[in-house]
């Protein structure tokens, strides 16, 4: 039986699979955030190449992957599909347990497979210089390369908490060339206004967000990117599902379910939307599971309206799960999944109950993560744990029905940046945060209506 | 053979009456608690600790009537009265009393009583010899006491029959002037000796300054003063982080008494258990607010007793909302309960929500404290 399931080079996608094609509700439109209408494609060209938005716009089923974008992407993919034998075996389940494991990419996650098109587009129509945020630090690493690989300047905000916790995402970001500085910073209004009322504020992706959009509207020839929430990215992110139906197609066997981790939404959409016509069209029974922390539980205990996708209000207001642009997460370790609000598109589908979601406690999530650690080897960043856990559990419930269920979890990346967290789950101190869903949904009950 | 171990025993009778009925301590207000209804709660608690002595091969030492030798003989322990004292006990019948305890030589000093009480023991114990204090009083910051009247039995049996070690710990004391006007201003009176067991002892209570401590209390007032506009009334605990709440409605509150407001006005200042009582029957719609004190971890028991089971089983324990900074939960090993009433302290225990930030909790778990106690018993 095999452990590895490796696709040759040639299998690498040559499309994007767009799931606004398939949509059982059409999505809701971004709107202007001063006039509240529906944003055209030249509000957004200030801070995005024409070439992005015309994808963030789209709604082709398709859209062909650059040869170029190709080229580099083959440094690591396709990414392999492992078969977690001793993970089961541990288990003593007899449930099929998978993982695709994006760890491999040369930035340690998934983000390099949107990072290198964001970063290809943005070359092609002459930007010399790009701003944009990171939470754990993982887009901000991917989104260096691509830029060091283009040719392009990078400036990139990382959050607080985890320019704390990690101190070598700096370092690599400055290996390949970027800059990157803590948020909220003195370098630009949003920062200051942060610091101004909350000195010590450990920041959030929200923060961080308003800062790399002002950075971009105020330099000369410099645009934004963004390594999560809009329909681009979660486009550029459907190579990882695309391959994994091949993978699973070669050993004859196909998911009943899918767990994967959601912060603002990129690697576990990329994972499961090339699913979705199976689902909703040849009426297969696939679970997709999105897996977030308690401390921050967007899809499970959010609103589903409008809101900011940043602090500070400068983005266009999208129609999604949210928390409040205003909410700030604590300082959880899986600093990736720190984010008030969720992709549009992921939400949509989990609004028409396509998808589902669940939130997971961080001790429990670190717990997931050195049993796999101890079975398979890989050492999982902490976002990614969070589809760890609920997998675990799932294949233990199967000991007691007896069900060969197969189970599939999107491994988003590694945690070898995260040995600060894992040394602080082993000391015993990570605190179980959670969100206090009822005590809100009183305060915002009688909160003013503007 | 273990020898026989001689303990010096005193209860302080009034400790702990001015609580219930809204007096922030009881020193010299005896009579004013009594006047409101108060009844006597030390000797009980006394009796709860002297009973897991049974069978100890121990001589108590002790003070006349009330001050100890009654408490002894109901629980059949081994005594003598070394020092007679009047019916209306007083602070110098409890220095007295310990003189004679180290007269005699005693290898341990227990008493029952609060700050107050404790203040007096050491002023005249010093750290000669190691003294426990069973929890009966209104305040008691000081780090002598155990967190529970059975904790404190198990704790003077694990030093007399083993080898428990022996730390020096601070005596402190609120101003009850001032306490009683509203400012927490905590002195340290003295240094005690004291049997050392993690589980058992308090920690002594900590008060917090840092700036980023306040910022906290303030996100946490912040979220509260959006959900208190919810038309219910909200019962106030005492403590700075309910404080803080308060200064957020633009409200008047009395640190560490009770206070009840709604609709962003106080209705009652100083609230004690009668006049919550009434309350509750009035206004339909109530909650309780309440921050654990200090390093000791107690939501309940200390510190605020108006908040009694009678109150809590009123408003029920589901609308009990718990808050506290992170930075104290973070030195706060638990959180405990101890309402006086053990089945109603079984049922606040488990895992809780604590608010800790602008819609931000933490899951805590909050034990009955006689139960931590008890888990323990057989450890030493």
């Amino acid at each position: 039986m095999k452990t590895k399931i490796l696709l040759d080079e040639e299998e690498l996608p040559k499309r994007w699979y767009n799931v606004a094609a398939d949509l059982l509700t059409p999505l809701d439109p971004p709107l202007h955030p001063q006039t509240g209408e529906p944003l055209k494609p030249e509000d957004l060209e200030m801070i995005f190449p024409k070439g992005l938005i015309r994808q963030e716009m789209s709604t082709d089923r398709w859209i062909d992957i650059p040869d170029e974008v190709r080229e580099i992407l083959r440094l690591w993919r396709p990414t392999p599909l492992f078969r977690a034998h001793r993970l089961e075996e541990h288990l003593k389940t007899p449930a099929k347990i998978y993982y695709k494991y994006e760890g491999v990419s040369p930035a340690g996650s998934h983000k390099p497979n949107t990072a290198v098109p964001q970063a290809y587009y943005n070359m092609k129509e002459g930007v010399e210089r790009i701003a944009t945020e990171t939470g754990a630090g993982q887009w901000g690493s991917a989104l260096s390369m691509a830029t060091c690989l283009f040719d392009i300047q990078c400036r990139v905000y990382m959050v607080r908490a985890s320019f704390d916790q990690k101190p070598y995402r700096k370092s690599i970001m400055q290996v390949w060339g970027a800059e990157c500085v803590a948020s909220p910073s003195e370098l630009t209004n949003a920062g200051r206004m942060i610091l101004k009322e909350h000195p010590n504020t450990g920041g959030s992706l929200g923060i961080a967000i308003s800062e790399a959009v002002e950075d971009a509207a105020t330099h000369e020839n410099t645009n934004y990117a963004l390594g999560s929430v809009l329909n681009h990215v979660l486009l550029h992110q459907t190579v990882e599902g695309q391959e994994l139906q091949k993978q699973m197609a070669m050993v004859e066997d196909y998911p009943d379910v899918i767990y994967g981790c959601v912060g603002g939404g990129s690697n576990f959409p990329g994972m499961v939307f090339p699913f979705i016509p199976d689902k909703l069209k040849e009426k297969k029974e696939i679970r997709m599971v999105a897996c977030e922390p308690s401390a921050c539980p967007t899809l499970t205990k959010g609103l589903f309206t409008y809101d900011f996708g940043d602090t500070a209000r400068l983005t266009p207001l999208l129609k999604m799960y949210t928390l409040g642009h205003d909410f700030i997460p604590p300082s959880i370790h899986a600093g990736g999944l720190r984010y008030h609000g969720d992709a549009p598109l992921l939400c949509n589908l989990v609004h028409d109950r396509v998808i589902e979601a669940q939130s997971f406690h961080q001790n429990e999530v670190f717990k997931a993560a050195v049993t796999f650690a101890r079975t398979e080897g890989i050492l999982p960043a902490p976002e990614a744990s969070h589809a760890l856990k609920p997998a675990i559990d799932d294949a233990i419930a199967c000991k007691k029905t007896g069900e060969e269920k197969t189970i599939v979890i999107s491994l988003s990346g590694h945690g070898h940046f995260d040995l600060s967290s894992y040394d602080a789950y082993f000391a015993g101190n990570l605190e179980d945060y959670e969100y206090p869903a009822e005590l809100v949904k009183q305060s915002l009950a009688n909160l003013p209506k503007f | 053979m273990i020898s026989l171990k001689k303990v010096g025993f005193l209860i302080n009778p009034i400790a702990g009456m001015g609580g219930a009925v809204g007096l922030k301590g009881t020193d010299g207000l005896a009579e004013e608690a009594r006047r409101r209804g108060a009844k006597p709660v030390a000797t009980h608690r006394a009796e709860t600790a002297l009973k897991k002595l049974l069978g100890l091969d121990a001589l108590f030492f002790t003070a006349s009537g009330k001050m100890g030798e009654s408490a002894l003989r109901r629980c059949g322990l081994e005594y003598q009265v070394v020092c007679q004292t009047s019916e209306e006990s007083s602070a110098e019948d409890t220095k007295k009393t310990c003189r004679s305890f180290l007269d005699r030589c005693a290898d341990l000093v227990v008493f029952c009583g609060g700050d107050g009480t404790a203040r007096n023991v050491s002023g005249v114990i010093r750290s000669q010899v190691p003294i426990i204090g069973i929890p009966a009083g209104v305040k008691m910051h000081s780090g002598v006491f155990t967190i529970s009247p059975q904790a404190a039995g198990e704790l003077i049996r694990g030093y007399l029959e083993g080898d428990l070690n022996v730390r020096e710990t601070e005596i402190v004391d609120v101003d009850e002037e001032k306490y009683r006007a509203g400012t927490l201003d905590t002195k340290i009176y003295g240094i005690a000796a004291t049997p050392y067991k993690p589980a058992l002892v308090q920690e002594r209570k900590q008060i917090y300054s840092a700036s980023s401590e306040e910022e906290f209390k303030e996100e946490i007032a912040i979220f509260a003063s959006e959900f208190m506009r919810d038309g219910s009334a909200y019962i106030l605990g005492a403590g700075t982080t309910t404080a803080k709440i308060a200064e957020v409605l633009r409200v008047e509150k009395t640190l560490l008494g009770v206070d009840v407001v709604k609709d962003g006005r106080v209705i009652c200042t100083d609230a004690s258990e009668e006049d919550l009582l009434g309350i509750i029957d009035e206004v339909g719609e109530i909650k309780i607010i309440v921050s654990p004190i200090g390093a000791q971890g107690f939501v309940l028991g200390r510190g605020s007793q108006q908040i009694s089971p009678k109150v809590l089983r009123k408003v029920g324990p589901e609308n009990l909302i718990i808050v506290a900074t992170p930075h104290k939960l973070k030195e706060t090993p638990r959180l405990l309960v101890e309402t006086g009433d053990f089945d109603l302290d079984e049922t606040i225990s488990g895992r809780r929500q604590v608010i800790c930030g602008y819609r931000i909790a933490q899951l805590k778990d909050v034990e009955a404290s006689s139960r931590v106690g008890m888990d323990q018993s057989g450890s030493f």
